[in-house]
């Protein structure tokens, strides 16, 4: 009886990991694909053996822009998640343990732009990005994704900081230890595995953002990957989709490694919030 | 004392934070230097005077945006062979090739204009002259220049006049095109039909040739791959209607003539017929189409030869003029100018100007289907042996579309409504007046 | 015991100064902006110079009828995407939870549309849903269900309902991370008492399930809401608002009317609407969420 479930159970997962997983095979067996092959009559899901090439890897490849864009991408998105970490911790823990003055209207305008969707401040900050004189440049990119992943990274780690106990803390003040002393011995080791969640979170959004890029980047040379996937989508000519596969593929691959070495951390970071609600 | 430490570090990093964040300087130009700390290939350009630290000799870099596309033979040929000789010819000079796809080209040379964040030099479609003007961000050359006479006497007249606006020249005529009628070869000898000449024809040919091939696909006579005016113009022309009156002041009366309205509802029952299709979203992009026998015939640019040799070298197609209605064959005039941004490095842009329009670079250009303007180009063996002979004798006959400032409005609103008409959200009468109306405020504005 | 000592002020002030200044000129600052521009004309000449037009920005945008069908298109897409991903992310994580083996492989592949990028998944959609693409070829040639290819690009409908796919295709994932973690949080005892009051599975999963986890559930709706209305890549790159704009979300139709027509008045204004559509929502949701828990 009960096996019969577990069968059953096991049968739809399956079947939902084919329709999970069907569009990024597609992708990948596209980009092995030669290139003329990808308008010709059937379509087929896979290619035959002898007609798998890497060709277009290795056009990807040899263009040494590829290389220059994943390092773009590479530095922005290690930077912004950086600071957003160096910055939000400290702005959550605070926010949780201390009752300052305007700690209400913070939390309250943190959760606020939370809400706003970030393009909806497009065009603004598009207008302080002229006047701080950044436009096409990757500093143009990185102050504005560590204050969009700002809200939420503080928003986690204050659920974080509130569920540890005060205990700790207090102990501490009567040895005659300072907040600085908290914040770095005791609250920091404790909230890593929260930290780190945030910082893979950020460096997704990082990694794959586009409509900001796209707007404030003009050189080939400072393109991230995003702008360059979609600069070889020509929008009425031809599409050479081996190509924008066989770059996307890659571009995939930093993503993956990240989610499967730390894939424990980002659970528990989504978990946090959730349950704080 | 170890805590004062502390907060001093913490300020002190905060500090760090905010200045590196919001980087320095106000003065917003693309091409100043970035002192922020960036990586390595980011080869910013130096503009003399504009640094703390002028280096001597120290590099001045031309910005130049282009619609090239990013893989194209065009584009090859300039980062290759163009950029490579101008440089060595102009030691301290170099050159920064941007390029963006033509509708973002548009958009983002309206964005930095606004934010005065201008390439120098950029290569425009000639229909965006009067726009770019408008928003008085263009350099009249003829009154900066001391030399401009004489480098604008080599130029073909007919091109010279894109760029001119009451007087002024903002621009120097690049390049220059029309679209000729583009067939597969095989399939219209298969149909047992001729190349269609009128306008008649071309719409029986059209539907007689549609259908469906051995696999059972879908085949369209004819391929447009978008709806606009650079599309429709030939059509409406060579049906006798217009868009504007000859003065470019009023739409009503031109727009939804009967002419017009007639070249419209045959696009509408083409469409409807299956025999033409191109412009949405999933379809078949043009070049893929054409060259896998999927459309049959496109109206196309001297870029194609060179487009088609590349994807599809075995594909057999010929060539004819646009077919003629009551209004003759009429294609439609394209073409590129090069002009000058009025916050650009002027002195050393115009060299850069110069440069492109001269014999040189006009005579490597036309090796990948770009029309030269230059006379001396024109008078150069290789491009009297070039393959665009056939587009040379449909220029004597294209027309320009609209040269008003607010043309790139118009297009929109015109590929709006003839999108409705050919959906049968509308007739195209009902279209066609309610477009008259818009575009007449758009003329009067 | 802490002091409200100056020392401590300055301590916390410190901790707090790198995230306020940060939050303060890249985000306060421009919402701060995005208000004022909504009043002013920037149509003409350089963004620097612009004159004060009062409410006429917010007129424009309320009379415009693309801005009224992008508007329908975005609360479409949120309520088809929204009720959609909650209730198949939490049937995942429902099965996911009661198998005995093979859980983590299981969330690791549910997982990976999320941490797909939105360009890339586009691209695959747009691919696979071509006129000549895989899907019709499927439908048409293998399956003959359809009699002529499906234009599903092509339509407001269609267009739209291929976005709205790519959009629960790649939610389902984080719905299901989500829900699991709030699964975990039931108590085992629950189950086992209805267990001898002998309730079937999907008694067990309304009556118990389904009010403890209340809160995830809220918080899910907020948090989808949000990103129904953000949705602005795929949207582009599927369709880029073909045809004739008529499958513009509200950001890709201010995104061309700010970025290709250089209206930012009316962007702004735009704009403006959407975010404060969006806080009230927004503070609805978290009242009953408040109420609720």
């Amino acid at each position: 009886m009960r096996l019969k479930k577990h069968i059953l159970l096991y049968i739809i997962l399956l079947l939902g990991v084919i329709v999970t997983t069907l569009p990024m095979i597609y992708m990948i067996s596209t980009s092995l694909k030669p290139n003329g092959a990808l308008y010709e009559f059937p379509p087929r899901f896979f290619p035959s053996i002898s007609e798998i090439t890497l060709e277009n890897y290795r056009y990807i490849l040899n263009e040494g822009k590829f290389y220059i864009n994943f390092l773009n991408s590479m530095f922005v998105s290690t930077i912004s998640v950086t600071i957003a970490a160096i910055v939000a911790s400290a702005l959550g823990f605070c926010i949780s343990r201390f009752r300052f003055k305007g700690r209400k209207q913070l939390f309250g305008f943190i959760i606020v732009t939370m809400i706003i969707p970030g393009t909806t401040l497009i065009l603004p900050q598009y207008e302080l990005a002229v006047k701080l004189n950044v436009i096409n440049k990757l500093s143009g990119l990185i102050p504005f994704y560590v204050a969009w992943v700002i809200p939420y990274s503080t928003f986690m780690i204050k659920g974080f900081v509130d569920n540890l106990p005060h205990e700790l803390d207090e102990a501490v003040y009567i040895d005659g230890g300072s907040i600085y002393t908290v914040y770095f011995r005791i609250v920091l080791p404790l909230i890593k595995p929260s930290i780190a969640s945030i910082t893979i979170f950020n460096f997704l959004t990082a990694w794959e953002e586009y409509p900001w890029a796209n707007t404030v980047i003009n050189d080939n040379m400072k393109r991230t990957l995003p702008i360059a996937i979609s600069g070889f989508f020509g929008q009425h000519q031809f599409t050479q989709w081996g190509y924008v596969f066989a770059l996307s593929a890659l571009s995939l691959i930093p993503v993956i490694l990240v989610y499967i070495v730390f894939q424990k951390y980002f659970v528990s970071g989504l978990t946090a919030g959730s349950v704080k609600g | 004392m170890k805590e004062v430490k502390r907060i001093l570090a913490i300020f002190l990093l905060a500090v760090f934070c905010a200045s590196a964040l919001t980087a320095c300087g106000e003065s917003p130009a693309v091409s100043d230097s970035a002192k922020s700390g960036e990586t390595v290939e980011t080869k910013e350009p130096l503009k003399e005077g504009t640094s703390e630290e002028v280096v001597e000799q120290e590099n001045i870099t031309i910005n130049f945006w282009h619609h090239y596309s990013a893989q194209s033979p065009e584009n090859e040929t300039l980062m290759n062979v163009l950029i490579p000789k101008f440089e060595s010819e102009n030691p301290g000079i170099e050159v920064n090739a941007v390029s963006h796809e033509w509708a973002d080209l548009h958009d983002k040379i309206l964005i930095s204009a606004k934010s005065e964040t201008l390439p120098d030099v950029a290569r425009l479609d000639a229909a965006w002259i009067p726009e770019f003007n408008k928003m008085g961000v263009l350099v009249a050359l003829d009154q900066e220049m001391n030399d401009f006479n004489e480098v604008s006497q080599g130029l073909l007249e007919s091109a010279m006049e894109t760029v001119q606006i009451d007087n002024s020249y903002y621009g120097l005529a690049l390049n220059t095109n029309t679209k000729i009628l583009f067939y597969n070869k095989k399939a219209l000898e298969e149909a047992g039909v001729s190349v269609p000449t009128t306008m008649d024809e071309f719409i029986a040919t059209t539907k007689k040739i549609s259908g469906t091939n051995e696999a059972g696909q879908q085949i369209w006579g004819y391929s447009e791959p978008a709806l606009s005016g650079w599309n429709l113009c030939p059509f409406i022309w060579s049906f006798g209607g217009n868009l504007t009156n000859p003065e470019q002041t009023k739409a009503s009366g031109y727009i939804n003539s009967d002419e017009t309205i007639n070249a419209i509802e045959m696009f509408a029952e083409l469409y409807n017929a299956n025999a033409i299709t191109g412009w949405n979203s999933g379809d078949i992009p043009m070049t893929d189409g054409f060259g896998t026998g999927r459309y049959l015939m496109i109206l196309e640019g001297p870029w194609k030869i060179a487009e088609m040799a590349g994807a599809y070298p075995d594909f057999e197609y010929g060539t004819a003029m646009m077919p003629a209605g009551n209004g003759g064959s009429a294609s439609v005039l394209g073409g590129e100018d090069i002009s000058m941004f009025n916050t650009a490095n002027k002195e050393t842009s115009w060299k850069f100007m110069k440069f492109m329009t001269s014999e040189y670079a006009q005579v490597e250009m036309s090796k990948c289907g770009q029309i030269p303007v230059s006379k001396k180009a024109l008078e150069n063996d290789i491009v009297k042996q070039a393959d665009f002979a056939p587009f040379l004798e449909a220029i004597k006959v294209a027309k320009s579309r609209p040269t008003v400032a607010s043309w790139s409005e118009i297009d929109n609103e015109l590929n709006s409504a003839v999108t409705a008409v050919v959906n049968n959200q509308k007739t195209a009468k009902e279209a066609m007046d309610e477009l008259a109306l818009k575009v007449d405020k758009l003329l009067s504005e | 015991m802490l002091t409200r000592t100056t020392s401590n002020k300055l301590r916390i002030l410190s901790l707090l100064l790198p995230g306020l200044i940060i939050f303060g000129i890249f985000t306060i600052y421009p919402i701060l902006k995005l208000f004022i521009m909504s009043f002013f004309e920037w149509d003409l000449g350089s963004m620097f110079e612009q004159s004060f037009i009062g409410l006429d920005n917010y007129k424009n945008v309320l009379m415009d009828e693309t801005f009224r069908i992008s508007f329908v298109n975005t609360i479409v897409y949120t309520l088809v995407t929204v009720p959609s991903q909650i209730i198949l992310g939490l049937l995942v994580a429902v099965y996911i939870n009661n198998i005995p083996r093979l859980k983590i492989s299981f969330r690791l592949i549910y997982y990976l549309p999320v941490i797909t990028s939105w360009v890339i998944a586009s691209l695959v959609f747009k691919y696979i849903f071509n006129t000549e693409g895989l899907l019709n070829y499927f439908l048409k040639d293998i399956l003959s269900i359809a009699e002529n290819n499906i234009r599903w690009l092509d339509s407001r409908i269609g267009g739209l309902s291929v976005a709205m796919l790519l959009g629960i295709w790649k939610g389902i994932g984080w719905n299901m991370v989500v829900f699991l973690a709030a699964l975990q949080t039931v108590p085992k005892e629950l189950y086992e008492a209805a267990e001898i009051d002998g309730a079937v599975s999907f008694t067990k999963f309304k009556n118990i399930t389904i009010p403890y986890i209340k809160g995830t559930i809220l918080f899910a709706v907020v948090m989808l809401t949000i990103g129904g209305f953000n949705v602005f890549t795929s949207i582009k790159m599927i369709t880029g608002g073909q045809p004739a704009h008529q499958t513009d979300t509200v950001l890709t139709w201010m995104y061309y009317k700010a970025f290709s027509t250089g209206e930012f008045g009316y962007s702004a204004a735009l704009s403006f609407i959407i975010a404060l559509v969006l806080a009230i929502l927004a503070i609805i949701q978290f009242k009953v969420l408040k109420r609720d828990s």
